[in-house]
């Protein structure tokens, strides 16, 4: 009988420890996932008081970055406020805009980078010739089309940003699908600037 | 009992998921501790804006838009062979990537000086125990291989010719911690002026003045990495504007400097004009002269004289060499030492353009002014004069050039202490104005520029020269201790003058005293090669100038046969007048050919100034500098290492940074990028997989019970 009680003692003791470290990998593991969605949900907010004009306005008050486009995919749906900044920190509420490429509203070629199973999951989907839109921070569209997609290995590669025309290139690692995290190599997509609009 | 216990496991899960998901949203810190590893390490270098870059060094390029991080240079050393008036030079320059990060491979932008007449043709890169040679290559192709080799990750250095004074290396892919040492080889001329033969070695880069309006065009980037935006009168001043050492500022780029003289001729003293030397003579009447200190920084030119013994006539030099079969001689005319004063003077215009833009102020000015004074002293009644000073607008004393009386001497003189340095440099209204006066054979018209060079619309100026100048000639004298020399000869050799450099102000009233001397006097004139006994001779320059007193002429030739005896021809003031070179017994020297080729691509260029299409002149460059392995307008030296630089099979996570301002980048290093997978996936399954056993042990203990 104590030998029992003890036995039982010490499976409750596993069994709860089990389900605190379960709980607290699902937890963590979805929260990436959550905060990815309910952080799109805030910046969306944030970036109509950003078309209004406001300054580099933080969706959360303590945000240390702010919305500066907007990335819509019209084939796929695809609607995600882009972050000032590529960085880990950034990119776990969108996709991130790489400041070393030079403003958006310039005539830069910009990269974006983004998770590739969270915002950057559609690129896989994402054809040649497919229109990508850009609004930046003054209201105004830009229209990409989907030029080129490439695997390249981050060690070596280096993306040529100075060419005749704009250029968005997107940004993501790759292969889409593994469930362990980390790899040298990238898959890029290669947009070419297609026409300015107007602010609609 | 099963099924409930079950059901009971999935709702208490369920229930505990959702609470910790609530728990983390109203816990704020959360969210940004969600990924503590993939948050950006700031960097603990300071970084400086690109107008507090004022040192000629590797700048590294920094995520913060037009901010820079410069690079410890850690030494550059300098081996001059001199034999004849041909100086060979090796530059090695060694710098190092001070960052101990893993993945910080960064590109560098070096620019340093070199010696206005340098020719660059060899280029070795060490890295660790390799050696890399270079290759001339056309610009373009140069580029592409350069850009290649980068996207490859391998180490590259590109060597450009921005202007012919200033060459820029660009090296890439430097990974953390590494040394780079650059080895280039340059050929130069070496100056003879005042009976002396002078060589300087620039070590410091001047502040050039810039024409115009800054130009910022929507649509590029600027091109160079230059201090200065490109202007619209001269569209690559991004790219010529070097950084500048500010003296005392850390860290210095230390020089250490030797060099071999072999002058072909009896010499009568050697002298450094700024730093102390040891010289050792050879037992063939050559000397070894090495730097007193073993290193020195990076703030004043280098300048070794050495002059040939007295002489009462025009003598003459040559070297000849072989190569593919053709022959290549360099001729060199020497003006007699002492100077016939009993000649008859002829009347001349004087026209002094003086600047006084910010960058003369100073000991410059004061320079300026002096030998301004000295030369108005030196004026007869015959003669007729005018001051015109210039830096952003133009002012004269007169009109046109006035005879010499009392009275315009005295105003001539109140005027020239008058003036003050401020302002920009825009020499071109002031030339254009001097090339107005009335011309008259009857006079010498001599025009002497009096400036530090610091300007960089020299097209305009070359254009206006080859248009207006007639039978003028204009003369430059160069003050301070970096005036753009590679200008100031230029100016003089389209105006048929002479170029004159004042580095010290204890020098000026010797050198200039000298000058005006000289400019009273032309030695020789009308100054040709005979061409018999020659076969398929070139020489340049092809109009050969006027011989001064205290300036040799130098003649680069190229023909398949030549004679036994050269013949110079000219006028010694109205008398006839010629010199036979034995050619026979000359002494054989290397690089010969390259000075022709060089002075090939000198007047090649020249012809664009003068309605030669550019495509023409390109090729004509491409052919001479192919051929000879020289950096030019449209080739370029490059070298690429073999063996990729970056490690493989470890990932770069740690740099999440851009390492590149926008301004002046072209490409963007992936690895520059973060980690774009997250922990999602896998944090879910492993919680999952915990849970699961949770719910098998529940259910054992209630079985054991």
């Amino acid at each position: 009988m104590t030998v029992q009680r003890i036995k039982t003692k010490v499976l409750t003791g596993l069994g709860l420890a089990l389900v605190l470290i379960g709980l607290w990998q699902t937890g963590s593991g979805a929260w990436i996932y959550i905060k990815a969605q309910l952080a799109q949900v805030l910046l969306q907010r944030a970036w109509a008081g950003t078309l209004a004009g406001q300054q580099d306005v933080k969706p959360w008050p303590w945000a240390d970055t702010w919305p500066i486009a907007r990335l819509v995919v019209p084939s796929l749906g695809i609607d995600q406020i882009v972050l000032e900044g590529a960085y880990g920190r950034t990119l776990a509420f969108g996709p991130g805009h790489a400041e070393s490429t030079g403003p958006l509203e310039g005539s830069y070629t910009i990269i974006l980078t983004g998770h590739r199973d969270t915002h950057f999951r559609f690129l896989e989907k994402l054809q040649a010739g497919e229109t990508i839109l850009i609004q930046a921070r003054t209201g105004v569209w830009h229209r990409f089309a989907v030029r080129d997609r490439q695997i390249v290995d981050s060690r070596t590669a280096i993306i040529s940003t100075q060419e005749d025309k704009r250029h968005l290139i997107l940004v993501t690692c790759y292969p889409f699908h593994p469930i362990v995290p980390g790899g040298p190599l990238r898959y890029t997509v290669f947009a070419e600037i297609v026409e300015r609009m107007a602010e609609d | 009992m099963l099924y409930a216990h079950a059901r009971s496991s999935i709702v208490r899960l369920c229930l505990c998921v959702l609470l910790t998901v609530f728990l983390l949203l109203i816990h704020p810190s959360a969210m940004l501790r969600a990924q503590p590893v993939e948050s950006l390490s700031t960097g603990v270098i300071p970084t400086m804006g690109i107008n507090d870059v004022t040192e000629g060094t590797l700048l590294f390029k920094t995520n913060q838009l037009g901010r820079y991080t410069p690079a410890p240079i850690l030494k550059t050393d300098v081996q001059i062979a001199v034999t004849g008036i041909i100086a060979r030079a090796t530059v090695r320059q060694e710098f190092t990537n001070p960052s101990e990060k893993k993945g910080d491979w960064l590109e560098g932008l070096y620019v340093f000086p070199l010696p206005e007449t340098a020719a660059v043709d060899h280029l070795r890169m060490h890295v660790g125990d390799r050696i890399i040679e270079g290759h001339i290559k056309e610009r373009a192709e140069a580029k592409k291989v350069y850009e290649k080799a980068k996207q490859e990750g391998k180490r590259t250095s590109l060597v450009e010719q921005e202007r012919p004074n200033i060459f820029t290396t660009s090296v890439a892919n430097i990974g953390p911690g590494e040394r780079i040492i650059v080895e280039i080889e340059y050929q130069e001329t070496i100056r003879y002026d005042q009976g002396k033969f002078q060589h300087r070695f620039p070590m410091v880069v001047g502040q050039r003045y810039i024409p115009g309006t800054p130009v910022i065009v929507e649509e590029h980037d600027p091109k160079g990495s230059g201090t200065m935006l490109d202007t619209d009168r001269v569209p690559d001043a991004s790219r010529i504007t070097p950084p500048v050492q500010k003296p005392g500022q850390w860290p210095i780029n230390p020089v250490s400097l030797s060099l071999s003289l072999t002058p072909g001729f009896p010499v009568a003293k050697v002298e450094s004009v700024f730093h102390p030397i040891i010289v050792i003579p050879d037992p063939d009447g050559g000397y070894q002269i090495s730097l007193k200190k073993d290193a020195v920084p990076a703030d004043r030119d280098f300048q070794l004289t050495w002059s040939p013994a007295a002489s009462k006539e025009p003598t003459a030099t040559v070297f000849t060499e072989q190569r593919n079969g053709e022959t290549f001689a360099v001729l060199m005319l020497v003006p007699p030492t002492q100077q016939n004063d009993a000649a008859p003077r002829m009347p001349r215009d004087l026209t002094f353009v003086i600047d006084t833009s910010g960058s003369m102020a100073g000991p410059s000015i004061e320079q300026a002014k002096a030998s301004l004074a000295a030369a108005l002293t030196r004026l007869t009644t015959q003669d007729r004069f005018n001051v015109i000073q210039f830096n952003n607008t133009v002012r004269s004393l007169f009109s046109s050039p006035q005879p010499v009386t009392t009275a315009a001497m005295r105003k001539g003189i109140r005027y020239v202490e008058g003036l003050t340095a401020d302002g920009g440099t825009d020499m071109l209204p002031a030339l254009r104005q001097a090339l107005k006066s009335s011309q008259d054979i009857t006079r010498l018209q001599q025009i002497i520029l009096i400036t530090d060079g610091q300007v960089g619309n020299e097209d305009e100026l070359f254009e206006l020269l080859h248009h207006r100048l007639g039978a003028r000639r204009v003369f430059t004298i160069g003050i301070g201790s970096t005036p753009n020399s590679h200008l100031m000869r230029k100016t003089a050799e389209f105006g048929r003058g002479t170029f004159t450099y004042v580095g010290n102000v204890s020098e000026v009233k010797e050198t200039l005293d000298a000058l005006f001397k000289k400019l009273e006097h032309p030695v020789l004139s009308d100054i040709q090669l005979d061409r018999a006994g020659w076969t398929a001779l070139e020489h340049y320059p092809s109009r050969i100038a006027d011989l001064y007193e205290g300036e040799p002429i130098v003649l680069a030739a190229k023909a398949t046969s030549i004679p036994e005896q050269a013949l110079l021809q000219g006028h010694m003031g109205a008398q006839p007048w010629s010199l036979p070179v034995s050619m026979k017994h000359t002494t054989t020297r290397d690089g010969l050919s390259v000075y022709w080729a060089r002075q090939k691509i000198s007047a090649l260029m020249d012809e664009i100034f003068t309605g030669t299409d550019e495509e023409t002149v390109r090729k004509g460059v491409l052919d001479v500098a192919l051929a000879h392995h020289l950096v030019s307008k449209y080739t370029s030296l490059i070298a690429v290492d073999v063996t990729p630089a970056r490690p493989t099979g470890k990932l770069e996570t740690d740099q999440t940074q851009g390492t590149r301002s926008a301004e002046a980048q072209d490409s963007t290093a992936m690895a520059e990028l973060p980690k774009t997978g997250t922990n999602g996936a896998i944090q879910l399954l492993f919680g999952l997989l915990l849970l699961a056993t949770a719910a098998i042990l529940w259910r054992v203990r209630r079985v054991t019970e």
